[in-house]
């Protein structure tokens, strides 16, 4: 049905995983990467796609010959990087995509058919208007709202999905749940998931890498961007414009002369030991990786120097601004765009972090006074995510990178009674996809009059990762990995590629 | 599910228990029969005798049960049983004559008008494979024949398919009483492969397929190997040299060898290492995940008693009783009560949750985490699969499903008090003369403060009459004064407007300070040069989140979170002002929400040197924001001075019985789980949706291991505590094939780096299968007859020759069985993530081996609302422990341990991976412990021998039990004569051979 595409014939893999496959035989292929690993030096590819026997030779019995882990695809993709933004705290999409008109129009009335109704943190008040008007953008005329002044000249390129829903109100659960399909912890996150489909495009720098915002972890932290239970070199490396990798620089003790008579020494030893033990595949992984963790130490600072960047750009996405959150959060933009730019396949980019326990604050999370608590996001959000989609799209990047921005879930059409903020929504919201793939000026699904629930195409995270997957060449239902009694996908036993938003419809 | 009854009932030996169900008052009985040391209904009750059936009937019978009804149980049913798909079940008669959305699917006796033979011969069903011509013909006669059907429903599960397992599949059938091969077979040059029941066993697998195995281990190799795999840690160079010694010596190396074995088994550090592995199976970790993910500090207790298990070789039978009923064992006996902190140890989500809907569904979820972590570490079952729906590939039932959850309904996370009924007798003893006071004491307060009270209301209006000015605002309070000359201006809060006894936690958005004249300006502004300063609530992942900074930022949506009552404000320069405003909610979004929590109570204060100050306002003449603002103004005018005297006795008095109170020790408290009566009844939950209560469920047995296990089926009402000692019981039970299966398998895995079952928690449909299934059986009857003690077991294993044969590659036996699955060597293996920091530390000499207490971290907590893990950048002597004793939060991997595969505890791992990752040569040649470590290990090295030469032998003697040879000196000394033994010692600290053991 489908033969294997080489996504990126440059790939190669920046690490090894040499782990002994979860279940029955590897017998063939493995021992192959044994035999070319003792005649032919280090057999990388193959060592390195070992993690996934089951999986793949499954898949190799009855769909033809896709290999994980080597840049190749069910069939051919349309997208090769994905950038995730993500708002966490529930950003409201009532207050930025999904316009209202019966909020204002019944505003102080109670929800019809649902009044007083309890949700997260109690009991609702009547309908609440969003503060600022919404505002129409580009040819299509999208209405978003007029906080976001400078994301609007982008409306015609992206797909709104306005029917989204999540199996949780709660923030931490919500967060995986849309990073992994799962809203408990210990699955993969989606980065993770590409990382094991397609290996490395760049042996210098990690595959996925998480960058979280300034103020903090999302809401269930490192969680989000966890390997779960695939192996722990698809975990998401967190690095930002503020904290490089965590142990990459050689420590001040140590000259640069005593390091490279080291790594000699080391090689050394190693090299004997490893000719002492022939078809022990692991030994020259592991000598290996010490060569990639040294380029990754020339490559990582290289990228996380943005004053290599022209004035221009720093202006474009607000990197001096005066308040600083806007200003840190427009650098890991810029660092983002430099990430993908030299070929890490998934970036995951926050902005705003944790609960703060003292709401709206620390993240989206406008439960009590939602206008002010706005007015300090919007901004700091706006101008930096806008200049980030108008860099990639002036350098072609757009033309092979999906976009997708996501929160957990949305907030309530009403008041949480006794304040002017609202509550936590699962049951309708709004996230968008733009980029490669993706049909841009597109509005697809939508809640009801109130933006109380997804009522038209009624879209759950699983199918908007059959999506992503769908853009990025696989095929979501054959993405597979054994753990604890099923073959576990990203899409969990779910998911429907929504066909609607796609710029190509042929191939569905 | 449609009709959960159809599940079961056909089955032969009926699944659900033999007996009646319990009335109330039996309950007793359950006990009686518990108690019994293992008493389970194994037979069959004899079928009722059947009236006689005409001989056509019978004939019809008989060719349905041997040809159609394994025909549709593994062709059909799996899409057209309890799924219903396209509305058809061919379970019973009835379903099936009713047809499916699409028309009639079975007309008896005409199968050119069925739906069924229509597709099956068009080819479309079965959709994934059709049916081969015989099984066509067997499906189009039977419905010639008049389609018939047994009175009882079909039971998908009877028999195993191409698609699923039944109640035959492999590891579901009783144990094997297998013999291990005759040792004749064996070749005379592998003699001594023939003692050994094991080597029988290996040897003979290896035969069929031409294979032979490695001849034995060099001494040094083994005895490393033997360290490693029964401690977790090297031999130290002196106990190699002895060890391999003997063990070269032919004259005693058997007996050498076996005392080797038994020291390293009776060494605490065996238990410290095999409990370890024990804890990836149970998902230990101390947070509770989730949101929140909050440190838990009293779960190590329960290590401990993991720990200690494993050294006092505990029967694993009494340890599976503990874990899931140690409370009802042993209810005075800490040390056992512990075990059940087994349920409590996973992640669950404790955020809260007012949607009453969520809620539900949140609770199940946590007791979905217990059932599944039961079924999986004990039963190699993933019982968790039924909850939505049938599982779809073992033959586990949704019944079996909320059985489990009627079992745990009880179960909360939390502590509880542990301690024998004397401690409890005890303190209480001590702390009733002391409450007694403390009750007399408050009593007489109370009285004193309400008859000022009283008097107080008498003379009110003359002191609020004071109260000319209005309340002071959230939304903006002025302050105007005349106008002065000052650098400095102070706010101090008496007390929040939320609460007249506080005089912090509330917020300024804003706080201005005005000039006088004509043309005034706000001179506390940051961004002018102003500064403010004052206590502020911390988020130490975030510093600058609720700074005074950002009480004169300009911007009212960021604000101050007061830590402290006062917020000072220093001016660039002397400023003549006559006026303040500030505020805590300046849109007035909040409204009177505590979000907004203002000052209630205040005095402005200026001063030109910071150290003289004048209050030029304060809010004693407005109005008071609250009621109990005004009673506490009112309160303080009228107290007498006798009378606070009084009060400040009492209060004196009261803090000193709290003191005496606080002084005795309290129990221990330990995070072992409460329990609660199991309010029932409990409900399959359809689609596994709370809010779909389906049928009615009791405790019991799996139906798929009742007929060989036994059964049982619990009351309704049974009491919470019966539940849990009931499974348990059942789990251990003699006949209960799983158990020793599952364990044995656990052991083979841990020695052999993978197991002959090679998914040790999943022996269903999705796991592998067994390599030696036969070996399997007979090691899981060795669990039984060395009563459930594993380290007899651990002694008839690692005495095999299987086990101590060469790890040596050979290309033509990989050429047959790339991953020595049949063991025709000893699978070399990279050392676990906790092995590899224990070793380094060893080999430096800094390995701290106390055992046991409050664990150690490698992380900063932070919490703010919820918690954050960050790795610390440098580590101290406090945690040069063995790694066990890492307090294991979750999602807070760090460094070394999670590089090298450590679990995020989020789930069980049966099965740690090993991966190799750039990350984790950062790690270890980067992070400052590799530093300290080499630093250490220099150290060591130049007080154990002088010459840089012995330095060097002697550190490969540690880090590798071996010599250098002649190259590896020449690199090391001139390494160390250029760049000092440091050096040196970091590169083996990052080589291969210190991290791979063969």
């Amino acid at each position: 049905m489908v033969s294997p595409i080489v996504n990126d014939p440059a790939m190669k893999p920046n690490e090894m995983h040499t782990g002994k496959p979860d279940v029955t035989d590897i017998t063939r292929r493995s021992f192959l990467a044994h035999m070319q690993t003792a005649l032919a030096g280090v057999g990388l590819l193959d060592l390195w796609s070992r993690e996934s026997a089951k999986a793949s030779e499954k898949q190799e019995e009855t769909r033809g010959a896709w290999r994980p882990g080597r840049g190749e695809t069910h069939f051919a993709p349309k997208a090769k990087r994905v950038l995730q933004i993500f708002c966490p705290g529930g950003a409201s999409h009532l207050d930025l995509w999904d316009e209202k008109p019966s909020l204002t129009k019944y505003a102080g009335k109670p929800l019809p058919g649902e009044e007083n109704f309890v949700s997260f943190q109690g009991k609702n008040g009547t309908l609440m208007p969003s503060p600022w008007p919404f505002r129409p953008g580009g040819n299509s005329g999208k209405r978003i709202s007029s906080m976001l002044p400078h994301l609007a000249r982008h409306v015609d390129d992206i797909a709104f999905i306005h029917s989204m829903t999540s199996k949780t109100n709660t923030h931490g659960p919500g967060c995986i749940f849309m990073n992994t399909g799962h809203p408990s912890e210990g699955f993969p996150s989606a980065g993770a998931w590409l990382s094991y489909a397609l290996g490395s495009a760049n042996d210098n720098l990690p595959t996925y890498v998480a960058i979280p915002d300034i103020r903090g972890e999302p809401p269930n932290g490192k969680a989000n961007w966890s390997n779960g239970f695939l192996p722990a070199r698809h975990q998401g490396i967190v690095m930002s414009a503020q904290r490089p990798i965590r142990n990459l620089r050689r420590p001040d003790s140590i000259s640069s002369a005593e390091e490279a008579a080291s790594r000699d020494v080391l090689r050394l030893l190693n090299q004997r030991h490893a000719d002492a033990h022939p078809g022990w595949s692991e030994l020259r992984a592991r000598i290996a990786s010490y060569e990639l963790a040294a380029r990754m130490q020339l490559s990582a600072p290289e990228v996380s120097n943005l004053s290599a960047e022209p004035a221009s750009i720093h202006r474009l996405y607000g990197t001096e601004d005066s308040n600083q959150l806007k200003a840190a959060y427009a650098r890991n933009c810029l660092l983002a765009r430099r990430l993908l730019e030299r070929g890490v396949r998934f970036v995951q980019l926050y902005c705003a972090s944790r609960a703060s326990g003292v709401d709206g604050l620390l993240n989206w999370d406008a439960h009590k006074t939602l206008k002010p608590d706005y007015e300090r996001h919007c901004p700091i959000f706006d101008q930096p995510t806008a200049a980030l989609l108008t860099d990639l799209k002036q350098r072609g990047l757009l033309a092979d990178t999906l976009v997708l921005w996501t929160t957990e879930f949305g907030r309530m059409p009403t008041r949480q009674e006794g304040t002017s903020g609202r509550d936590h929504n699962p049951d309708g919201f709004t996230c968008w996809m733009m980029g490669a793939g993706i049909a841009g000026g597109v509005s697809y699904g939508a809640t009801d009059e109130f933006g109380r629930r997804a009522v038209e195409d009624v879209t759950t995270v699983w199918d908007f990762y059959a999506t992503v997957l769908h853009v990025l060449g696989f095929d979501h239902t054959r993405l597979t990995w054994y753990y604890n009694g099923l073959d576990r996908r990203l899409t969990d036993v779910h998911g429907r590629v929504i066909r609607e938003i796609l710029s190509d419809r042929s191939n569905v | 599910m449609d009709d959960p009854q159809a599940a079961t009932a056909s089955h032969k030996n009926p699944p659900y228990a033999v007996g009646p169900t319990l009335s109330s008052s039996a309950w007793v009985a359950i006990w009686l029969f518990l108690g019994l040391p293992v008493a389970w209904s194994q037979t069959t009750p004899a079928e009722p005798p059947q009236p006689e059936k005409p001989p056509q009937e019978v004939r019809e019978a008989e060719f349905f049960r041997t040809r159609v009804e394994p025909l549709l149980v593994r062709r059909c049913l799996q899409c057209h049983g309890s799924e219903h798909k396209g509305g058809l079940d061919l379970r019973t008669r009835a379903s099936a004559l009713k047809g499916g959305e699409s028309g009639d699917a079975i007309v008896p006796g005409k199968p050119d008008a069925s739906l069924v033979w229509e597709y099956v011969s068009d080819g479309e069903m079965p959709p994934k494979q059709p049916l081969s011509k015989e099984e066509a013909d067997v499906l189009r006669t039977w419905i010639e024949r008049g389609a018939f059907f047994p009175d009882k429903p079909l039971d998908p599960f009877s028999a195993t398919t191409d698609e699923r397992a039944g109640y035959d599949w492999w590891s579901l059938r009783p144990l094997a009483s297998a013999k291990p091969p005759a040792p004749d077979a064996i070749p005379d040059e592998w003699s001594h492969w023939r003692a050994h029941p094991i080597d029988r066993f290996i040897f003979a697998k290896l035969q069929e397929k031409g294979l032979l195995p490695n001849p034995p281990a060099s001494p040094r190799l083994l005895v490393r190997r033997l360290y490693y795999d029964l401690t977790g840690l090297p031999p130290s160079p002196e106990e190699l040299r002895r060890w391999t010694k003997r063990l070269a010596d032919p004259s005693e190396s058997e007996t050498a060898y076996r005392e080797l074995v038994d020291r390293l088994l009776a060494s605490p550090r065996y238990g410290e290492h095999w409990g370890r592995h024990w804890l990836d199976v149970i998902r230990f970790g101390e947070s509770t995940g989730f949101e929140r993910n909050v440190i838990i500090d009293n779960l190590w207790p329960f290590r401990d008693y993991v720990i200690r298990s494993f050294n006092e070789d505990k029967p694993f039978r009494q340890l599976v009783l503990e874990h899931l009923a140690g409370d009802v064992l042993a209810p005075d006996d800490p040390q056992t009560a512990v075990g059940t902190a087994f349920l409590v140890c996973g992640p669950y989500d404790n955020v809260g949750n007012q949607d009453p809907v969520q809620r539900a569904q949140i609770r199940a979820n946590t007791i979905d985490e217990i059932i599944r972590t039961t079924g999986e570490a004990f039963l190699g079952l993933t019982i968790g699969c039924g909850r939505c729906h049938n599982h779809k590939f073992d033959p586990i039932t949704q019944q079996d499903y909320y059985s489990w959850y009627a079992t745990f309904a009880g179960v909360q996370h939390g502590n509880r008090e542990m301690a024998t009924a004397e401690q409890r007798r005890e303190r209480q003893a001590k702390l009733r003369p002391l409450q007694e006071k403390q009750q007399h004491l408050s009593k007489e307060k109370a009285a004193l403060v309400q008859a000022i009270t009283a008097r107080a209301e008498k003379s009110a209006a003359n002191v609020e009459a004071t109260w000319t000015r209005p309340a002071p605002d959230r939304r903006q309070t002025i302050e105007s004064f005349a106008p002065r000359p000052a650098r400095f201006v102070r706010l101090i809060c008496e007390a929040t407007d939320t609460n007249p006894s506080a005089r912090t936690g509330f917020r300024i958005d804003e706080f201005e300070v005005w000039t006088s004249g004509p043309d005034p300006r706000n001179v506390a502004l940051a961004r002018s040069g102003a500064k403010a300063e004052g206590a502020s609530r911390i988020a130490r992942d975030f510093a600058d989140a609720y700074a005074a900074r950002l009480a004169i930022d300009g911007d009212i949506t960021t604000a101050w979170l007061a830590a402290g009552p006062i917020l000072t404000i220093t001016l660039p320069e002397v400023e003549t002002i006559d006026r303040v405003i500030f505020s805590s909610d300046r849109t007035g979004a909040a409204g009177s929400h505590p979000v907004a929590t203002f000052v209630g109570e205040y005095r402005i204060e200026v001063s030109l040197d910071g150290q003289d100050w004048t209050e030029v306002a304060s809010s004693r003449d407005r109005k008071p924001v609250r009621e109990a603002h005004r009673r506490r103004r009112l309160f303080e005018a009228t107290i007498t001075p006798e009378e606070r005297q009084r009060l400040g006795q009492l209060d004196h008095e009261l803090a000193e019985v709290a003191s005496q109170i606080a002084a005795i020790p309290p129990l221990p408290s330990w995070w072992v789980g409460r329990f609660q009566e199991a309010k029932g009844p409990f409900h399959v939950f359809l689609g596994g949706s709370p809010q779909r209560p389906g049928e009615e469920v009791v405790p019991h047995s799996l139906a798929a291991l009742s007929p060989t296990a036994g059964s049982y089926r619990l009351a309704k009402d049974a009491p919470e505590s019966a539940r849990r000692l009931a499974l348990a019981k059942w789990i251990v039970a003699e006949t209960n094939p799983l158990t020793p299966r599952v364990l044995a398998n656990r052991l083979w895995h841990y020695h052999f780096g993978r197991g002959i079952v090679e998914t040790p928690s999943d022996f269903g449909f999705m796991g592998s299968r067994p390599s030696h299934p036969l070996l399997l059986d007979w090691l899981a009857r060795q669990v039984h007859s060395h009563g459930w003690r594993l380290k007899p077991l651990h002694r008839l294993i690692v005495t095999s020759q299987t086990y101590r044969q060469a790890s040596s590659f050979r290309s033509d036996a990989a050429r047959v069985d790339a991953d020595s699955r049949l063991l025709w060597r000893f699978p070399p293996r990279r050392l676990a993530a906790e092995e590899i920091r224990d070793t380094i530390l060893a080999v430096a000499g800094k390995l701290d081996l106390r055992m046991g207490g409050p664990g150690f971290r490698l992380y900063r907590y932070l919490q703010d609302n919820v918690a954050t893990y960050e790795p610390l950048d440098e580590v101290g002597p406090e945690t040069y422990r063995r790694a066990v004793y890492h307090q294991n939060a979750r999602a807070a991997p760090v460094d070394l341990l999670a590089d090298f595969d450590i679990p995020d505890c989020a789930f069980a791992t049966p099965r740690r991976s090993s991966t190799t990752t750039p990350l984790q040569a950062l790690t270890m040649m980067n992070h400052r412990f590799t530093l300290d470590m080499a630093e250490a290990l220099s150290q060591r090295l130049a007080k154990e021998a002088s010459e840089l030469d012995d330095q060097i032998r002697q550190g490969f003697l540690l880090c590798y039990g071996r010599t250098p040879d002649k190259s590896e000196l020449e690199a090391c000394r001139q390494l160390a004569k250029k760049h000092g033994l440091r050096a040196v010692c970091r590169v083996w600290l990052n080589s291969n051979e210190l991290v791979f053991v063969e």
